[in-house]
Protein backbone atom coordinates (compact mmCIF):
# COMPACT_ATOMS: atom_id res chain seq x y z
CA UNK A 1 0.00 0.00 0.00
CA UNK A 2 1.13 3.52 -0.93
CA UNK A 3 2.07 5.42 1.93
CA UNK A 4 0.93 9.42 2.28
CA UNK A 5 4.30 12.25 2.02
CA UNK A 6 4.01 15.43 4.27
CA UNK A 7 6.54 18.60 3.28
CA UNK A 8 7.14 20.81 5.51
CA UNK A 9 9.32 24.05 4.75
CA UNK A 10 11.36 22.92 1.90
CA UNK A 11 13.71 24.86 0.31
CA UNK A 12 16.27 23.97 -2.71
CA UNK A 13 19.23 25.47 -4.43
CA UNK A 14 21.76 24.70 -7.04
CA UNK A 15 24.35 26.70 -6.29
CA UNK A 16 23.44 29.90 -4.85
CA UNK A 17 20.02 29.56 -7.41
CA UNK A 18 17.14 29.05 -5.12
CA UNK A 19 14.69 26.68 -7.09
CA UNK A 20 12.16 25.93 -4.36
CA UNK A 21 10.65 28.41 -1.44
CA UNK A 22 9.79 26.77 1.47
CA UNK A 23 6.95 23.96 0.15
CA UNK A 24 4.29 23.07 2.40
CA UNK A 25 2.12 20.18 1.34
CA UNK A 26 0.49 16.92 2.25
CA UNK A 27 0.26 14.08 0.13
CA UNK A 28 -2.28 11.19 0.35
CA UNK A 29 -1.62 7.78 0.34
CA UNK A 30 -2.39 5.86 -2.87
CA UNK A 31 -3.46 8.95 -4.71
CA UNK A 32 -1.86 10.35 -8.30
CA UNK A 33 -1.10 14.19 -7.78
CA UNK A 34 0.09 16.00 -10.88
CA UNK A 35 2.67 18.90 -10.44
CA UNK A 36 2.28 21.58 -13.14
CA UNK A 37 3.85 24.69 -14.08
CA UNK A 38 6.07 26.28 -16.37
CA UNK A 39 9.56 25.53 -17.20
CA UNK A 40 11.83 26.22 -14.50
CA UNK A 41 9.37 26.69 -11.67
CA UNK A 42 10.76 23.74 -9.87
CA UNK A 43 8.35 20.91 -9.64
CA UNK A 44 11.39 18.50 -11.26
CA UNK A 45 13.32 19.84 -8.28
CA UNK A 46 10.37 19.46 -5.87
CA UNK A 47 10.12 15.43 -6.88
CA UNK A 48 13.75 15.11 -6.99
CA UNK A 49 14.20 15.96 -3.12
CA UNK A 50 11.07 13.93 -2.37
CA UNK A 51 13.63 10.71 -3.16
CA UNK A 52 16.77 12.77 -2.41
CA UNK A 53 18.10 12.70 -5.88
CA UNK A 54 18.46 16.59 -5.75
CA UNK A 55 21.02 16.29 -2.90
CA UNK A 56 23.30 13.51 -5.61
CA UNK A 57 24.07 16.72 -8.13
CA UNK A 58 26.95 18.43 -6.83
CA UNK A 59 26.33 21.90 -5.30
CA UNK A 60 22.55 21.23 -4.59
CA UNK A 61 21.58 21.31 -1.42
CA UNK A 62 17.82 21.47 0.42
CA UNK A 63 16.10 22.43 3.91
CA UNK A 64 13.09 21.21 5.40
CA UNK A 65 11.40 18.22 6.19
CA UNK A 66 9.93 15.16 4.51
CA UNK A 67 8.15 12.97 5.92
CA UNK A 68 6.68 9.23 4.72
CA UNK A 69 4.08 8.68 7.10
CA UNK A 70 5.85 9.19 10.58
CA UNK A 71 9.24 8.61 9.11
CA UNK A 72 11.50 11.63 8.54
CA UNK A 73 13.34 10.51 4.77
CA UNK A 74 16.00 13.09 5.59
CA UNK A 75 17.30 11.06 8.71
CA UNK A 76 17.34 7.66 7.15
CA UNK A 77 20.33 6.67 4.60
CA UNK A 78 19.70 8.23 1.19
CA UNK A 79 19.89 4.49 -0.23
CA UNK A 80 16.94 3.21 2.01
CA UNK A 81 14.37 6.16 0.77
CA UNK A 82 15.30 5.81 -2.78
CA UNK A 83 13.99 2.09 -2.12
CA UNK A 84 10.60 3.44 -0.55
CA UNK A 85 10.48 6.00 -3.39
CA UNK A 86 10.98 4.91 -6.33
CA UNK A 87 11.33 7.37 -9.77
CA UNK A 88 10.59 7.32 -13.41
CA UNK A 89 12.38 9.88 -15.32
CA UNK A 90 11.68 12.02 -18.33
CA UNK A 91 13.78 10.13 -21.10
CA UNK A 92 13.54 6.19 -20.92
CA UNK A 93 16.72 5.66 -19.09
CA UNK A 94 17.04 1.12 -19.38
CA UNK A 95 20.68 0.08 -18.59
CA UNK A 96 21.80 0.28 -21.94
CA UNK A 97 24.08 -2.76 -21.09
CA UNK A 98 22.08 -5.06 -19.78
CA UNK A 99 18.74 -7.24 -20.98
CA UNK A 100 15.64 -6.61 -19.95
CA UNK A 101 15.52 -9.43 -17.58
CA UNK A 102 18.83 -8.30 -16.12
CA UNK A 103 17.23 -4.07 -16.06
CA UNK A 104 14.81 -5.30 -13.54
CA UNK A 105 16.62 -8.15 -11.60
CA UNK A 106 19.62 -6.09 -11.00
CA UNK A 107 18.07 -4.34 -7.78
CA UNK A 108 16.90 -7.32 -6.72
CA UNK A 109 20.21 -9.53 -6.77
CA UNK A 110 22.01 -6.44 -5.30
CA UNK A 111 19.55 -6.52 -2.34
CA UNK A 112 19.80 -10.13 -1.83
CA UNK A 113 17.10 -11.90 -3.75
CA UNK A 114 19.51 -14.96 -5.13
CA UNK A 115 16.97 -17.77 -5.74
CA UNK A 116 16.66 -18.11 -9.95
CA UNK A 117 12.94 -18.72 -9.37
CA UNK A 118 12.10 -16.03 -7.13
CA UNK A 119 13.43 -13.53 -9.30
CA UNK A 120 12.06 -14.92 -12.66
CA UNK A 121 8.60 -14.48 -10.53
CA UNK A 122 9.41 -11.03 -9.25
CA UNK A 123 10.43 -10.37 -12.48
CA UNK A 124 7.36 -11.51 -14.19
CA UNK A 125 4.92 -9.92 -11.99
CA UNK A 126 6.38 -6.37 -12.40
CA UNK A 127 6.68 -6.44 -15.96
CA UNK A 128 3.13 -7.64 -15.95
CA UNK A 129 2.14 -4.69 -13.43
CA UNK A 130 4.12 -2.63 -15.94
CA UNK A 131 1.53 -4.02 -19.08
CA UNK A 132 4.55 -4.63 -20.59
CA UNK A 133 4.85 -8.94 -19.99
CA UNK A 134 2.99 -9.54 -22.90
CA UNK A 135 5.14 -7.78 -25.27
CA UNK A 136 8.55 -8.79 -24.25
CA UNK A 137 8.35 -12.31 -22.57
CA UNK A 138 9.94 -13.89 -25.91
CA UNK A 139 12.42 -11.12 -25.09
CA UNK A 140 13.91 -11.08 -21.91
CA UNK A 141 17.20 -12.15 -22.95
CA UNK A 142 17.52 -9.20 -25.83
CA UNK A 143 19.16 -5.84 -24.66
CA UNK A 144 17.01 -3.39 -23.57
CA UNK A 145 17.63 -0.82 -25.79
CA UNK A 146 16.00 -3.10 -28.55
CA UNK A 147 12.84 -2.21 -27.28
CA UNK A 148 10.50 1.35 -28.46
CA UNK A 149 11.04 4.00 -26.35
CA UNK A 150 7.60 3.32 -25.13
CA UNK A 151 8.10 -0.24 -24.26
CA UNK A 152 11.89 1.21 -22.28
CA UNK A 153 10.02 3.94 -20.49
CA UNK A 154 7.58 0.73 -19.30
CA UNK A 155 10.37 -1.25 -18.84
CA UNK A 156 11.83 1.61 -16.40
CA UNK A 157 8.41 1.68 -14.60
CA UNK A 158 8.75 -2.15 -14.10
CA UNK A 159 12.42 -1.56 -12.60
CA UNK A 160 11.17 0.82 -10.20
CA UNK A 161 8.21 -1.18 -9.34
CA UNK A 162 10.12 -4.45 -8.43
CA UNK A 163 11.84 -3.24 -5.47
CA UNK A 164 8.26 -2.82 -3.85
CA UNK A 165 8.81 0.75 -3.44
CA UNK A 166 5.50 2.85 -1.53
CA UNK A 167 5.83 5.92 -3.40
CA UNK A 168 6.21 6.83 -7.21
CA UNK A 169 7.66 9.64 -8.54
CA UNK A 170 7.36 10.19 -12.83
CA UNK A 171 9.15 12.98 -13.79
CA UNK A 172 7.23 13.72 -16.88
CA UNK A 173 7.44 10.23 -17.89
CA UNK A 174 5.88 10.61 -21.30
CA UNK A 175 7.32 13.42 -22.10
CA UNK A 176 9.76 11.79 -24.85
CA UNK A 177 7.10 9.12 -26.27
CA UNK A 178 4.60 9.50 -28.93
CA UNK A 179 0.43 9.83 -28.22
CA UNK A 180 0.02 6.10 -27.97
CA UNK A 181 2.89 5.25 -25.71
CA UNK A 182 1.41 8.15 -23.75
CA UNK A 183 -1.78 6.40 -23.16
CA UNK A 184 -0.74 3.32 -22.23
CA UNK A 185 1.46 5.06 -19.75
CA UNK A 186 -1.22 6.95 -18.53
CA UNK A 187 -3.64 4.14 -18.06
CA UNK A 188 -0.63 2.85 -16.45
CA UNK A 189 -0.89 4.94 -14.00
CA UNK A 190 -4.46 5.03 -13.03
CA UNK A 191 -4.02 0.89 -12.20
CA UNK A 192 -1.35 2.10 -10.38
CA UNK A 193 -2.85 4.69 -7.63
CA UNK A 194 -4.65 1.73 -5.80
CA UNK A 195 -1.16 0.15 -4.94
CA UNK A 196 1.28 3.22 -4.35
CA UNK A 197 1.27 6.87 -4.12
CA UNK A 198 2.34 8.98 -7.17
CA UNK A 199 3.72 12.15 -7.68
CA UNK A 200 3.86 12.86 -11.13
CA UNK A 201 5.31 15.90 -13.01
CA UNK A 202 3.60 17.23 -16.21
CA UNK A 203 3.55 19.90 -18.39
CA UNK A 204 1.20 18.66 -20.31
CA UNK A 205 -2.22 19.87 -18.73
CA UNK A 206 -5.07 17.22 -20.08
CA UNK A 207 -2.40 14.68 -19.14
CA UNK A 208 -2.89 16.32 -15.55
CA UNK A 209 -6.86 16.16 -15.37
CA UNK A 210 -6.78 12.56 -17.03
CA UNK A 211 -4.50 10.93 -14.62
CA UNK A 212 -4.77 13.09 -11.35
CA UNK A 213 -6.63 13.43 -8.53
CA UNK A 214 -5.03 16.53 -7.27
CA UNK A 215 -3.33 18.76 -8.62
CA UNK A 216 -0.34 21.01 -7.99
CA UNK A 217 0.49 24.69 -9.44
CA UNK A 218 3.94 25.88 -8.79
CA UNK A 219 5.42 29.12 -10.00
CA UNK A 220 8.93 29.94 -9.52
CA UNK A 221 10.18 27.50 -7.07
CA UNK A 222 6.55 27.79 -5.06
CA UNK A 223 3.88 26.07 -4.23
CA UNK A 224 0.75 28.63 -5.32
CA UNK A 225 -2.14 26.54 -5.36
CA UNK A 226 -3.12 22.54 -4.37
CA UNK A 227 -6.62 21.09 -4.55
CA UNK A 228 -8.19 18.65 -5.99
CA UNK A 229 -7.78 18.40 -9.97
CA UNK A 230 -11.45 19.46 -10.64
CA UNK A 231 -11.67 22.48 -8.84
CA UNK A 232 -7.51 23.32 -9.79
CA UNK A 233 -8.68 23.36 -13.46
CA UNK A 234 -12.11 24.23 -13.51
CA UNK A 235 -12.50 27.15 -10.33
CA UNK A 236 -8.74 28.05 -9.69
CA UNK A 237 -8.24 29.99 -6.76
CA UNK A 238 -5.13 31.96 -7.90
CA UNK A 239 -5.43 34.26 -10.31
CA UNK A 240 -2.02 32.82 -11.26
CA UNK A 241 -3.09 29.34 -11.89
CA UNK A 242 -5.74 30.72 -13.90
CA UNK A 243 -3.71 31.97 -16.22
CA UNK A 244 -1.60 29.41 -16.55
CA UNK A 245 -4.13 26.78 -16.90
CA UNK A 246 -6.02 28.29 -19.64
CA UNK A 247 -2.95 28.86 -21.34
CA UNK A 248 -2.20 32.51 -21.24
CA UNK A 249 1.39 31.61 -20.39
CA UNK A 250 4.03 29.09 -19.40
CA UNK B 1 39.84 47.30 -68.11
CA UNK B 2 36.90 48.59 -66.58
CA UNK B 3 36.79 48.44 -62.44
CA UNK B 4 34.37 45.84 -62.06
CA UNK B 5 36.43 43.90 -64.77
CA UNK B 6 39.66 44.21 -62.59
CA UNK B 7 37.34 43.11 -59.41
CA UNK B 8 35.96 39.75 -60.70
CA UNK B 9 39.73 38.93 -62.28
CA UNK B 10 40.86 39.56 -58.24
CA UNK B 11 38.25 37.30 -56.95
CA UNK B 12 38.74 34.70 -59.64
CA UNK B 13 42.51 34.55 -58.55
CA UNK B 14 41.51 34.64 -55.32
CA UNK B 15 39.33 31.95 -56.10
CA UNK B 16 42.37 30.00 -57.80
CA UNK B 17 44.92 30.79 -54.83
CA UNK B 18 42.13 28.97 -52.33
CA UNK B 19 41.69 25.66 -54.68
CA UNK B 20 45.65 25.63 -54.83
CA UNK B 21 45.65 25.64 -50.91
CA UNK B 22 43.01 23.46 -50.49
CA UNK B 23 44.90 21.06 -52.69
CA UNK B 24 47.94 21.66 -50.66
CA UNK B 25 45.74 20.95 -47.25
CA UNK B 26 44.81 17.92 -48.51
CA UNK B 27 48.34 16.38 -49.13
CA UNK B 28 49.75 17.76 -46.01
CA UNK B 29 46.62 15.95 -44.53
CA UNK B 30 47.20 12.82 -45.91
CA UNK B 31 50.40 12.49 -45.28
CA UNK B 32 50.07 13.00 -42.12
CA UNK B 33 47.42 10.84 -41.33
CA UNK B 34 49.29 8.38 -42.89
CA UNK B 35 52.63 9.05 -40.73
CA UNK B 36 51.25 6.59 -37.77
CA UNK B 37 50.93 3.85 -40.29
CA UNK B 38 54.15 4.58 -41.56
CA UNK B 39 55.90 4.93 -38.71
CA UNK B 40 54.90 1.77 -37.45
CA UNK B 41 55.52 -0.44 -40.28
CA UNK B 42 59.22 1.14 -40.90
CA UNK B 43 60.04 0.64 -36.77
CA UNK B 44 58.65 -2.93 -37.41
CA UNK B 45 60.91 -3.39 -40.55
CA UNK B 46 63.94 -1.72 -39.33
CA UNK B 47 63.87 -3.92 -35.92
CA UNK B 48 62.93 -7.15 -37.69
CA UNK B 49 65.48 -6.62 -40.15
CA UNK B 50 67.92 -6.12 -37.66
CA UNK B 51 66.86 -9.25 -35.56
CA UNK B 52 67.14 -11.76 -38.47
CA UNK B 53 70.73 -12.66 -37.95
CA UNK B 54 70.03 -13.28 -34.21
CA UNK B 55 66.68 -15.27 -35.50
CA UNK B 56 68.70 -17.55 -37.55
CA UNK B 57 71.05 -17.98 -34.62
CA UNK B 58 68.92 -19.24 -32.00
CA UNK B 59 66.01 -19.97 -33.14
CA UNK B 60 63.12 -20.69 -30.70
CA UNK B 61 65.73 -21.02 -28.43
CA UNK B 62 65.63 -17.31 -27.72
CA UNK B 63 61.76 -17.29 -25.77
CA UNK B 64 62.84 -20.26 -24.21
CA UNK B 65 66.52 -19.86 -22.84
CA UNK B 66 67.10 -18.33 -19.80
CA UNK B 67 71.06 -18.08 -20.42
CA UNK B 68 72.69 -14.53 -22.35
CA UNK B 69 75.76 -14.33 -22.55
CA UNK B 70 77.29 -11.82 -25.15
CA UNK B 71 80.14 -14.83 -25.48
CA UNK B 72 83.95 -14.14 -26.24
CA UNK B 73 84.46 -10.83 -28.05
CA UNK B 74 87.83 -10.68 -28.00
CA UNK B 75 87.91 -14.52 -29.47
CA UNK B 76 87.36 -15.82 -32.38
CA UNK B 77 84.17 -15.54 -34.66
CA UNK B 78 82.38 -18.99 -34.84
CA UNK B 79 80.00 -19.46 -37.87
CA UNK B 80 76.62 -21.36 -36.55
CA UNK B 81 74.13 -21.91 -39.23
CA UNK B 82 75.32 -19.51 -41.73
CA UNK B 83 75.70 -16.61 -39.37
CA UNK B 84 78.53 -15.33 -37.24
CA UNK B 85 79.26 -15.11 -33.77
CA UNK B 86 81.28 -14.80 -31.08
CA UNK B 87 82.58 -17.85 -29.47
CA UNK B 88 79.94 -19.20 -26.66
CA UNK B 89 77.34 -16.22 -27.71
CA UNK B 90 73.90 -17.48 -26.38
CA UNK B 91 71.22 -15.14 -26.43
CA UNK B 92 68.17 -16.66 -24.21
CA UNK B 93 65.75 -14.06 -23.10
CA UNK B 94 63.43 -15.78 -21.29
CA UNK B 95 64.39 -14.02 -18.21
CA UNK B 96 64.05 -10.52 -19.84
CA UNK B 97 60.05 -11.95 -21.21
CA UNK B 98 58.94 -13.15 -17.76
CA UNK B 99 60.50 -10.21 -15.78
CA UNK B 100 58.86 -8.31 -18.82
CA UNK B 101 55.54 -9.76 -18.01
CA UNK B 102 55.63 -10.60 -14.36
CA UNK B 103 56.53 -6.83 -13.35
CA UNK B 104 53.81 -5.43 -15.63
CA UNK B 105 51.03 -7.99 -14.10
CA UNK B 106 52.18 -6.86 -10.29
CA UNK B 107 51.75 -3.32 -11.54
CA UNK B 108 48.49 -3.56 -13.17
CA UNK B 109 47.31 -5.62 -10.36
CA UNK B 110 47.76 -2.79 -8.56
CA UNK B 111 47.47 0.28 -10.65
CA UNK B 112 43.68 -1.27 -12.17
CA UNK B 113 41.55 -1.19 -9.17
CA UNK B 114 43.50 2.36 -7.94
CA UNK B 115 43.08 4.12 -11.16
CA UNK B 116 39.33 2.91 -11.59
CA UNK B 117 38.35 4.11 -8.25
CA UNK B 118 40.48 7.79 -8.25
CA UNK B 119 38.64 8.61 -11.49
CA UNK B 120 35.49 7.42 -10.00
CA UNK B 121 35.91 9.80 -7.21
CA UNK B 122 37.34 12.15 -9.43
CA UNK B 123 34.62 11.93 -12.23
CA UNK B 124 31.33 11.72 -9.75
CA UNK B 125 32.31 12.58 -6.43
CA UNK B 126 34.29 16.44 -6.01
CA UNK B 127 33.75 18.95 -8.27
CA UNK B 128 34.61 22.97 -9.09
CA UNK B 129 38.24 23.93 -7.86
CA UNK B 130 39.23 20.59 -6.22
CA UNK B 131 38.24 18.60 -9.14
CA UNK B 132 40.13 20.95 -11.35
CA UNK B 133 42.99 20.73 -8.55
CA UNK B 134 42.77 16.90 -7.54
CA UNK B 135 42.87 16.19 -12.01
CA UNK B 136 45.92 18.54 -11.98
CA UNK B 137 47.62 16.80 -9.90
CA UNK B 138 47.38 13.33 -11.50
CA UNK B 139 48.11 14.78 -14.46
CA UNK B 140 50.85 16.36 -12.81
CA UNK B 141 52.07 12.53 -12.10
CA UNK B 142 52.38 11.41 -15.16
CA UNK B 143 54.67 13.57 -16.02
CA UNK B 144 57.23 13.08 -13.30
CA UNK B 145 60.49 11.67 -15.71
CA UNK B 146 60.90 7.47 -15.31
CA UNK B 147 64.40 8.29 -14.01
CA UNK B 148 63.04 10.45 -10.99
CA UNK B 149 60.40 7.50 -9.91
CA UNK B 150 63.98 5.12 -10.83
CA UNK B 151 65.97 7.49 -8.25
CA UNK B 152 63.24 7.51 -5.62
CA UNK B 153 62.63 3.71 -6.04
CA UNK B 154 66.23 3.33 -5.04
CA UNK B 155 66.45 5.71 -2.17
CA UNK B 156 63.41 4.90 -0.54
CA UNK B 157 60.73 2.49 -2.03
CA UNK B 158 63.43 0.01 -2.32
CA UNK B 159 65.13 -0.11 1.41
CA UNK B 160 61.23 0.07 2.76
CA UNK B 161 60.18 -3.00 0.62
CA UNK B 162 63.66 -4.89 1.44
CA UNK B 163 63.15 -4.47 5.10
CA UNK B 164 59.29 -4.04 5.83
CA UNK B 165 56.95 -4.54 3.07
CA UNK B 166 58.88 -8.03 1.43
CA UNK B 167 59.30 -9.78 4.79
CA UNK B 168 55.90 -8.57 6.32
CA UNK B 169 54.32 -9.87 2.92
CA UNK B 170 56.90 -13.50 2.84
CA UNK B 171 55.66 -13.31 6.68
CA UNK B 172 51.76 -13.71 5.92
CA UNK B 173 51.34 -15.24 2.91
CA UNK B 174 55.11 -17.30 3.10
CA UNK B 175 52.43 -20.15 2.46
CA UNK B 176 51.53 -18.86 -0.96
CA UNK B 177 53.71 -20.17 -3.75
CA UNK B 178 55.98 -17.41 -4.66
CA UNK B 179 55.40 -15.09 -1.82
CA UNK B 180 58.09 -16.79 0.66
CA UNK B 181 61.18 -16.77 0.88
CA UNK B 182 64.07 -14.63 1.22
CA UNK B 183 63.19 -10.73 0.38
CA UNK B 184 66.54 -9.77 -0.55
CA UNK B 185 67.49 -6.18 -0.84
CA UNK B 186 64.57 -4.69 -1.97
CA UNK B 187 65.79 -4.31 -5.26
CA UNK B 188 63.84 -6.91 -7.65
CA UNK B 189 60.26 -7.87 -8.77
CA UNK B 190 57.94 -6.75 -6.49
CA UNK B 191 59.69 -3.08 -6.29
CA UNK B 192 59.67 -3.00 -9.65
CA UNK B 193 55.66 -3.83 -9.71
CA UNK B 194 55.01 -1.33 -7.16
CA UNK B 195 57.12 1.36 -9.45
CA UNK B 196 55.51 1.02 -12.78
CA UNK B 197 52.42 1.14 -10.85
CA UNK B 198 52.99 4.99 -9.53
CA UNK B 199 53.73 4.84 -12.78
CA UNK B 200 50.70 3.77 -14.80
CA UNK B 201 48.19 4.73 -12.49
CA UNK B 202 48.22 8.59 -13.30
CA UNK B 203 47.31 7.42 -17.28
CA UNK B 204 45.13 5.08 -16.48
CA UNK B 205 43.43 7.21 -13.86
CA UNK B 206 43.07 10.04 -16.54
CA UNK B 207 41.55 7.55 -19.01
CA UNK B 208 39.10 6.33 -17.09
CA UNK B 209 38.05 9.54 -15.54
CA UNK B 210 37.26 10.59 -19.17
CA UNK B 211 35.49 7.38 -19.91
CA UNK B 212 33.51 7.94 -16.45
CA UNK B 213 32.34 11.58 -16.90
CA UNK B 214 30.76 10.38 -20.51
CA UNK B 215 28.67 8.36 -18.80
CA UNK B 216 25.34 10.40 -19.23
CA UNK B 217 23.97 10.99 -15.79
CA UNK B 218 20.64 9.78 -16.91
CA UNK B 219 21.60 6.44 -16.78
CA UNK B 220 23.45 6.60 -13.40
CA UNK B 221 20.30 8.71 -11.72
CA UNK B 222 18.37 5.12 -12.99
CA UNK B 223 20.60 3.40 -10.80
CA UNK B 224 20.47 5.94 -7.82
CA UNK B 225 16.77 5.97 -8.11
CA UNK B 226 16.57 2.85 -7.67
CA UNK B 227 18.43 2.59 -4.13
CA UNK B 228 22.01 1.50 -5.55
CA UNK B 229 24.77 2.76 -3.36
CA UNK B 230 27.70 4.58 -5.29
CA UNK B 231 29.63 1.13 -6.00
CA UNK B 232 26.82 -0.42 -6.96
CA UNK B 233 25.87 2.47 -9.55
CA UNK B 234 30.01 2.59 -10.85
CA UNK B 235 30.22 -1.12 -10.49
CA UNK B 236 27.00 -2.35 -12.15
CA UNK B 237 26.20 0.97 -14.00
CA UNK B 238 29.20 2.97 -15.51
CA UNK B 239 31.61 0.06 -16.03
CA UNK B 240 29.62 -1.69 -18.42
CA UNK B 241 29.21 1.40 -19.88
CA UNK B 242 32.43 1.85 -20.74
CA UNK B 243 33.56 -1.68 -20.69
CA UNK B 244 35.57 -1.24 -23.97
CA UNK B 245 37.51 2.05 -23.01
CA UNK B 246 38.13 0.85 -20.03
CA UNK B 247 39.66 -2.71 -21.41
CA UNK B 248 41.63 0.21 -23.84
CA UNK B 249 43.19 2.30 -21.32
CA UNK B 250 44.28 -0.86 -19.01
CA UNK B 251 45.77 -1.75 -22.52
CA UNK B 252 47.62 1.43 -22.73
CA UNK B 253 48.84 1.29 -19.26
CA UNK B 254 49.99 -2.07 -19.52
CA UNK B 255 52.04 -1.12 -23.01
CA UNK B 256 53.79 1.77 -20.72
CA UNK B 257 54.48 -0.94 -17.86
CA UNK B 258 55.99 -3.16 -20.46
CA UNK B 259 58.11 -0.86 -22.47
CA UNK B 260 58.99 1.15 -18.75
CA UNK B 261 63.18 1.25 -18.97
CA UNK B 262 64.81 3.67 -17.03
CA UNK B 263 63.17 3.23 -13.91
CA UNK B 264 63.14 -0.43 -13.87
CA UNK B 265 66.62 -0.62 -14.90
CA UNK B 266 67.09 1.00 -11.65
CA UNK B 267 64.92 -0.95 -9.53
CA UNK B 268 64.91 -4.09 -10.58
CA UNK B 269 68.25 -5.56 -10.17
CA UNK B 270 69.36 -6.50 -13.21
CA UNK B 271 69.25 -10.27 -13.38
CA UNK B 272 70.70 -12.48 -15.60
CA UNK B 273 70.45 -16.32 -16.68
CA UNK B 274 68.21 -16.84 -13.66
CA UNK B 275 64.48 -16.44 -13.69
CA UNK B 276 62.66 -15.08 -10.71
CA UNK B 277 62.14 -17.47 -7.63
CA UNK B 278 59.86 -15.50 -5.76
CA UNK B 279 58.26 -12.04 -5.63
CA UNK B 280 61.59 -10.74 -4.29
CA UNK B 281 63.92 -11.92 -6.41
CA UNK B 282 65.89 -9.40 -8.73
CA UNK B 283 64.68 -9.05 -12.29
CA UNK B 284 65.36 -7.41 -16.13
CA UNK B 285 63.16 -6.59 -18.31
CA UNK B 286 63.45 -6.82 -22.12
CA UNK B 287 63.10 -3.12 -21.98
CA UNK B 288 66.07 -2.30 -19.52
CA UNK B 289 68.18 -5.26 -21.03
CA UNK B 290 68.07 -3.20 -24.12
CA UNK B 291 69.32 -0.16 -22.59
CA UNK B 292 71.88 -1.62 -20.36
CA UNK B 293 73.83 -3.36 -23.00
CA UNK B 294 73.63 -2.04 -25.86
CA UNK B 295 76.98 -0.32 -24.66
CA UNK B 296 78.84 -3.91 -24.92
CA UNK B 297 76.97 -5.19 -27.77
CA UNK B 298 78.09 -2.47 -29.63
CA UNK B 299 81.85 -3.64 -29.23
CA UNK B 300 81.27 -7.58 -30.64
CA UNK B 301 83.01 -7.43 -33.85
CA UNK B 302 80.42 -10.32 -35.35
CA UNK B 303 77.38 -7.54 -34.55
CA UNK B 304 75.27 -10.52 -33.57
CA UNK B 305 74.56 -9.23 -29.84
CA UNK B 306 73.13 -5.75 -31.70
CA UNK B 307 71.18 -8.02 -33.68
CA UNK B 308 70.17 -9.96 -30.61
CA UNK B 309 68.96 -6.88 -28.87
CA UNK B 310 66.86 -6.10 -32.17
CA UNK B 311 65.34 -8.85 -31.52
CA UNK B 312 64.17 -7.94 -27.68
CA UNK B 313 63.19 -5.39 -29.16
CA UNK B 314 61.05 -6.91 -31.73
CA UNK B 315 59.45 -8.99 -29.36
CA UNK B 316 59.05 -6.72 -27.11
CA UNK B 317 57.10 -4.32 -29.98
CA UNK B 318 55.20 -8.13 -31.15
CA UNK B 319 53.98 -7.97 -27.13
CA UNK B 320 52.98 -4.61 -26.80
CA UNK B 321 50.58 -4.38 -30.15
CA UNK B 322 49.44 -8.01 -29.15
CA UNK B 323 48.43 -7.08 -25.80
CA UNK B 324 46.14 -4.19 -27.57
CA UNK B 325 45.14 -6.37 -29.86
CA UNK B 326 43.76 -8.79 -27.48
CA UNK B 327 42.02 -6.48 -25.41
CA UNK B 328 40.21 -4.70 -28.03
CA UNK B 329 39.40 -8.88 -29.57
CA UNK B 330 38.17 -9.30 -25.61
CA UNK B 331 35.95 -6.75 -25.86
CA UNK B 332 34.21 -7.32 -29.02
CA UNK B 333 33.55 -11.60 -27.82
CA UNK B 334 32.59 -10.76 -24.42
CA UNK B 335 28.30 -10.53 -25.08
CA UNK B 336 26.68 -9.15 -27.21
CA UNK B 337 27.28 -5.49 -28.06
CA UNK B 338 24.90 -4.74 -30.57
CA UNK B 339 22.38 -3.12 -29.03
CA UNK B 340 24.86 -1.56 -26.42
CA UNK B 341 25.57 2.18 -26.59
CA UNK B 342 28.67 1.93 -24.89
CA UNK B 343 31.38 4.58 -24.43
CA UNK B 344 34.81 3.92 -26.54
CA UNK B 345 37.78 6.07 -26.66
Amino acid sequence: MGKSISVAGLSAWYGDQQTLQSIDIELKANTATAVIGPSGCGKSTFVRCLNRMHETVPGARMEGRVRLEEEDLYRMHPVDVRRIVGMVFQKPNPFPTLSVFDNIALALRLSGVRRRSELAERVERSLRMAALWDEVKDRLRQPATELSGGQQQRLCIARALAVEPEVLLMDEPASALDPISTLRIEELIRDLKSRYTIVIVTHNMQQATRVADRTAFFLNGELIEFGDTSQVFEHPRDRRTEDYVCGRFG
Amino acid sequence: MSQRKRGEMHVMSQRRASRWADIGFRGVAAVCSAMPLVVLAAILAVVVAGAMPSIRYMGWRFITDITWNLGNLYGAISVHGGVRAPAGASYGALVFLVGTLASSAIALVIAVPVSVLTAAVLAYQVRGPLQSLLSFLVELLAGIPSVVFGLWGILVLAPWVGSQLGPGIAHLFGWVPFLGGSAGTGLGLLTSGLVLALMITPIITAAVRDLLMQVPRLYREGGIGLGLTSWEVLRHVCLPIVREGLIGAVALGWGRAMGETMAVLMVGGSALNQLPQNLYSPISTMAAVIANQLDSALTDASHMAVHALAELAALLLVLTVVTNLVARLLVHRVGWTAGARGVRV
